[in-house]
């Protein structure tokens, strides 16, 4: 039951009595057949942490558990989407970046960072009030949105890579990261908070990275 | 050294030499880099008084280092324009990087419909090297020669080169049923020879910046 | 598309122009030899020749109001192009393409209509916000990604639709899943959450095609203004039926006001 591209913006799932999906509340755009959608505003995998938090409104947004039997068409404000395959890792992704994905993958959360995401740092939401980054694990598909489409930068150990928190999407494999001010930054104060830090990965797997620094 | 990754990253691999790119527009590298903010607008007084007028927006940064960096600006679309010598007249928040080596500076042109406040910025580029410019969707590049002039909308107006003059031309009449109408009221009308870059959106340049 | 250093893209002059075709996903050119186009203002980018863009009703372009474009509320938008050269469309890096209608009948939302050939006739759809286009023509629209072509039976989230042709209007299907229980209930009450395509769809049956695009929030719309009062004409102000909305937090598209009431919530 993977997730099939229709095009750059729009993804097309089977769903199957049995077989369950998650999607992000808004991201069906259309269906046919004999579909339900229902969200988990508690119980859900992992309990209260099943939110994803939602950037633009600052409100927490239930996923939602799609079952039945039919098709459903995914996507959500034009923005591109990226369908991530995971045979057994992990993939660690911004929490309102998530589109979609199988109900066979396991979900949990994770900070990065110090506290409160890697958007939290940046936006000075050290209290952990902030989103947090959403953990997948198992086999299953992933649908990933950006704005304007993301590209995959490869992290080996010789090679860390540092990227903009506000471009970073999603990375896989056995990555360290570490949020840091490097020198230089500093002086690149200008276009609000943020641009003083770097996300910096090291390890070996790789990053997802957007091509714009806006948030979505 | 300038190459594309997809349509809307710009990735530079540079080994010690440098690369001037639009503030803000790094999103990821690898290796080791070194940014430096720097003036925009140009030298010496006319430098100054540009910085003055559009604040941060035309703040340019200097990077250097060894390994690869990679650059995007709000999902724009990315050309490569390879400079021998010639001229390149971008719109200021149109162009993204330039080689080190080639020389900017800006011009007042002040043509492009004053009452919206755009277009009163230029980037000049020139030398030898290459420069990535930017657009609202993929450009269309058009060519302009003696018997065929160009009519083009101020917004949609990214960057030319060659040998062209440009005018305003109220071209649009809006007469309807409820009075003037509101649109766009210039059009530029390029004549002469040479090529002009296009965006398929009506996106406005610095003071009117989405 | 990746370019080496060195190649350029493509560079048009008026030769190499298509006529009245797409240029790329993003730009659609439509070529004039005397004859005249519709189009939405502010939707021409660049041109070659010589070319006069009127608005519509005026003078000596009535008799193509009269025949072509039947939606008073929607004249101040349009202009006629008319002259010789070829023009360049786009919209907002929206994708865009022509279709043909071939004495046929499609409906779109305003806001996703760029131009059209005379030929066709452009009325006001029943359903607020939409325009149908009937005839034989080309038009050019633009959408938010390309448009995904559906055949009904299906339920579509408003905001992902761009329009619909030959099948029957669609109707609103709600699901109960949302309007009862504790969770439905609560909703109501505070307006939390909001509304989305989960609970509220258009229901398409019948032969025809729906036209779709990946998009939760709305094109600039085109004001279709108010009709006016009208008995027995859907969307029209003035006849107001039913009790007005309490105050509180605004109606999102798709939520359910009246209606939620009436479900006894």
């Amino acid at each position: 039951m993977a997730f099939r591209e229709i095009n750059s913006k729009m993804i097309e799932a089977s769903v199957v009595p049995g077989q369950r999906l998650f999607s992000q509340r808004g991201a069906m755009l259309a269906y046919k057949g004999d579909v339900s959608f229902t969200p988990n505003m508690t119980g859900g995998q992992g309990g209260v942490m099943s939110m994803i938090g939602r950037r633009v409104a600052n409100e927490d947004t239930p996923l939602m558990t799609v079952e039945g039997s039919g098709t459903v068409l995914f996507g959500h404000g034009g923005h591109h989407i990226q369908v991530i395959n995971l045979a057994g890792d992990t993939l660690y992704v911004e929490a309102d970046r998530l589109l979609a994905f199988e109900g066979t993958l396991q979900q949990g959360t994770m900070f990065l960072g110090s506290q409160g995401g890697v958007m939290g740092m940046v936006r000075g939401q050290i209290s952990g009030q902030g989103l947090f980054t959403t953990t997948l694990k198992g086999h299953g598909s992933v649908a990933v949105m950006a704005h304007g489409g993301v590209f995959e930068v490869p992290i080996t150990p010789q090679r860390p890579v540092h990227v903009d928190p506000q471009a970073y999407v999603a990375h896989h494999g056995d990555v360290r990261n570490k949020l840091s001010t490097a020198l230089g930054w500093r002086d690149m104060v200008g276009r609000g908070s943020g641009e003083a830090f770097q996300l910096e990965l090291s390890g070996s797997g790789a990053v997802y990275v957007q091509a714009s620094e806006e948030k979505l | 050294m300038f190459r594309l990754q997809g349509s809307k990253v710009l990735a530079v691999d540079m080994t010690g030499d440098a690369v001037k790119a639009k503030n803000g527009s790094m999103v990821a590298y690898d290796g080791q880099m070194a940014f430096k903010k720097m003036s925009g607008g140009g030298e010496g007084i006319r430098g100054m008084v540009t910085r003055r007028l559009t604040g941060e927006q035309m703040t340019v940064m200097e990077v250097k280092g060894h390994g690869t960096c990679w650059f995007a600006d709000r999902a724009s679309e990315i050309n490569l324009v390879s400079l021998q010598g010639d001229k390149l007249y971008v719109e200021s928040s149109n162009l993204l990087a330039t080689d080190a080596a080639l020389r900017t500076g800006t011009s007042f042109t002040g043509l492009r419909g004053a009452s919206q406040g755009n277009g009163l910025f230029t980037t000049t580029v020139e030398g030898h090297g290459q420069a990535a410019i930017m657009s609202d969707g993929a450009a269309v590049v058009l060519r302009v020669s003696p018997q065929y002039p160009l009519t083009v909308d101020p917004g949609a107006y990214v960057a030319h080169q060659g040998n062209l003059r440009q005018s305003l031309q109220s071209g649009v009449t809006f007469r309807t049923l409820m009075g003037e109408g509101g649109g766009e009221a210039f059009q530029i009308r390029f004549e002469g020879d040479g090529l002009v870059y296009v965006q398929p959106s009506e996106r406005n340049t610095i003071a009117g910046d989405v | 598309m990746s370019h080496h250093p060195g190649a350029g893209p493509t560079v048009y002059d008026p030769m190499t122009l298509p006529s009245d075709d797409n240029v790329d996903s993003y730009t659609f050119c439509v070529e004039l030899k005397g004859n005249q186009w519709f189009l939405q203002k502010g939707k021409m980018i660049a041109y070659y020749g010589s070319m006069e863009f009127n608005g519509i009703g005026h003078g000596r372009l009535d008799r193509l109001v009269r025949t072509s474009f039947h939606s008073p509320l929607h004249a101040s938008d349009w202009v006629v192009a008319e002259g010789s050269g070829k023009m360049l469309l786009a919209d907002r890096a929206f994708d865009v393409n022509s279709y043909d209608l071939d004495d046929g009948n499609l409906t779109i939302r305003s806001g996703n209509l760029l131009a059209f050939q005379p030929s066709l006739a452009l009325k006001q759809s029943i359903v607020p916000g939409f325009l149908t286009l009937i005839g034989t023509g080309k038009f050019v629209a633009a959408s938010n990604g390309p448009v995904v072509f559906m055949e009904p039976p299906i339920r579509v989230d408003p905001q992902a639709l761009v329009g619909w042709a030959d099948c029957p209007s669609p109707c609103h299907h709600y699901d109960h899943g949302y309007m009862t229980g504790v969770m439905g209930g609560l909703r109501a009450l505070t307006g939390l959450g909001g509304a989305s395509g989960e609970e509220h769809q258009f229901e398409f049956v019948g032969a025809g095609t729906v036209l779709l695009q990946s998009s939760e929030t709305l094109m600039a719309e085109q004001a279709t203004g108010v009709l006016p009062p009208d008995a027995g004409v859907p969307g029209s102000g003035g006849a107001h039926t039913g009790p007005s909305q309490a105050g509180g937090t605004p109606r999102l598209p798709g939520q359910l006001g009246d209606l939620q009431r009436r479900f006894g919530l």
